[in-house]
């Protein structure tokens, strides 16, 4: 990132070619619309553009694209909870998984406290360090091995929940 | 570790799942889990849920996206410099510039107060032979005292906004008065007087602001005019002037504006200073365009704020340069004899054509009279009479009775 500062481009094109897929993927499993989530990704790497002749190496790149993201994706939010829209959309489900597997995840991730959710995404998906964690979410490191703890523990119940309806049924 | 010496889940288990311990706890763990079922356990379930979370898969994003990142990439190359006008400007650097300003600043000020210090601590004609040669300029010599002193005044009030403010009337060349007279003047020889009030101005190097003159028949002349005489020749200027007839009445007025002056060069000072810093935030410094359009009003705001002021000091400047004067001088009048005006015969005509028009006017205004209450007298005489025939009838007919 200091290279491109400096005005480098091949630099913010092997960042771009190294975290387009991660941060595409962060807003879709986190938005139901594909395209806006595709918008929303785009947005993140332009603001980065953007705002590079303010940026400080105080931590690690990868805090500082999700902590971007992480911001988009609540204003994201805020305008669909405005529009009415948040819970109206169908849920679509991903091409590359088993259909099923995905929809079972995401509606028991659906179904547990914000905060504990945001924090195991990060892990689970994101694979963010529990320090990259609390940068992000600005909150303390015991905090998210609590939350992480918490929302692994719940999840785990709920999964074993529907997977005992699926065999009941 | 024993069995029975279980490692915390959220301190110990967990990390150590999520490789987020060091290599010796690590190790320790792991030589816990391998002697523990149930702690094993616990990593094998939280293993299969992370393998089951896998399974959420997505697609990758499009090549829409990074045509649109690399266009923004591509356009912010072609508009924008290298970063090094903006990389040197690191946060520790900022810090430097910062104190290196404070530390200048409190030098100036130092020094600032001790050259105050020496300049008051001599005695006042010394403090004034000091400071007069370094500011009074050669130009202004020939246009007065005044100007001279004026034109340093000048000169001072632009050096620092705190100088200019500084009580020290010491400094000062003297203090700015703004004069001005009034007079009222009888003259016999109204044109000769005039002329020589020309003269006057003329000879005092001034001049003639407003001029009136004013005559009606049966009364004398009377001119108002406002001179603006040099404040050093004004005193010369009002003697000559009441040589020009019987002065009726005379009053002067003088009043002292060197603190407004001087004020009033500090505030400019310090508007041009504003003025300039904000030229240069516009040069140098770049921004939204909101902002730059907020620059931009605020410097047209001081530009005209700097206009204002230097028309208040240029006028203020005409004023203690140039006394105002005002004169009213009126014509001694003396009545003439003059042929009667018009001639007997056309008065007689007149009268008689004054006696037809009345007499037509008289017998027009009978007629309107009679037109107008004419039916109303009509009206109650057919109405009363008949009433008045019966009654008188009846009252002859008492009297007559046997």
């Amino acid at each position: 990132m200091l290279e491109f500062q400096g005005g480098s481009t091949q630099a913010f094109e092997e960042l771009f070619t190294r975290y387009r897929n991660p941060i595409f993927g962060f807003f879709r499993r986190r938005l139901n619309n594909a395209g806006r989530s595709e918008d929303l990704a785009q947005e993140t790497f332009v603001i980065i553009i953007r705002g590079s002749e303010r940026y400080e190496a105080l931590a690690k790149f990868r805090t500082y694209i999700y902590s971007i993201a992480l911001k988009q994706l609540w204003s994201e939010r805020r305008q669909e909870i405005r529009a009415g829209r948040l819970a109206a959309e169908p849920v679509q489900t991903s091409h590359e998984s088993d259909p099923s597997t995905a929809m079972w995840i995401r509606d028991a991730l659906s179904q547990l406290d914000d905060d504990h959710r945001e924090v195991l995404m990060l892990r689970e998906y994101e694979e963010l360090s529990y320090e990259e964690i609390a940068d992000v979410l600005a909150v303390p490191i015991n905090t998210v091995r609590s939350r992480l703890s918490r929302a692994r523990g719940e999840l785990r119940v709920l999964l074993e929940s529907q997977s005992a309806k699926g065999v009941t049924r | 570790m024993s069995r029975q010496e279980h490692p915390t889940w959220e301190d110990e288990l967990m990390p150590y799942l999520d490789g987020q311990l060091g290599a010796a706890e690590a190790a320790r763990i792991a030589g816990h889990l391998e002697t523990c079922d149930d702690c094993a356990g616990s990593i094998a379930d939280s293993k299969r849920l992370s393998r089951q979370m896998s399974g959420w898969k997505v697609e990758g994003s499009s090549e829409k996206m990074k045509e649109g990142v690399l266009a923004e990439l591509r356009s912010r190359s072609a508009n924008t410099q290298p970063q090094t006008r903006w990389s040197w400007w690191t946060k520790r650097r900022v810090w430097a510039v910062g104190l290196s300003g404070a530390f200048a600043g409190v030098v100036i000020i130092v020094l600032a107060s001790t050259r105050e210090k020496t300049d008051l601590s001599l005695p006042v004609e010394s403090a004034l032979t000091i400071s007069q040669p370094s500011v009074v300029p050669s130009a202004p010599m020939q246009q007065g005292r005044e100007q001279e002193e004026l034109f340093r005044l000048e000169k001072q009030s632009a050096v620092t906004v705190a100088e200019a403010q500084r009580p020290s009337p010491d400094l000062l060349p003297g203090p700015l008065i703004m004069r001005s007279a009034r007079m009222n003047i009888i003259a016999k020889d109204f044109e000769g007087a005039r002329s020589k009030l020309e003269s006057i101005v003329l000879q005092s190097q001034g001049y003639l602001d407003q001029l009136t003159v004013k005559g009606e028949a049966g009364s004398g002349r009377v001119l108002s005019a406002t001179l603006r005489l040099p404040s050093d020749r004004v005193d010369a200027g009002l003697s000559e002037l009441r040589k020009l007839g019987k002065v009726r009445e005379e009053s002067q007025n003088s009043s002292d504006v060197t603190s407004q002056y001087v004020d009033l060069g500090a505030r400019l000072t310090n508007a041009r200073n504003t003025e300039s810093r904000f030229q240069t935030i516009l040069k140098e410094r770049t921004g939204k365009l909101s902002d730059v359009v907020d620059v931009e009003r605020e410097i047209s705001r001081i530009r005209e704020e700097i206009e204002r002021m230097e028309a208040q000091q240029k006028e203020m400047k005409n004023q203690v340069q140039f006394a105002s004067v005002q004169i009213e001088m009126t014509e001694e009048y003396h009545a003439q004899l003059l042929p009667s005006v018009p001639s007997s015969a056309t008065s007689l005509w007149n009268a008689s054509v004054d006696g037809y028009h009345t007499a037509e006017e008289s017998l027009l205004g009978l007629a309107l009279l009679i037109l107008r209450f004419g039916p109303t007298l009509i009206l109650w005489s057919a109405l009363l009479l008949p009433t008045g025939l019966v009654l008188r009838r009846i009252q002859r007919a008492k009297t007559f009775r046997p």
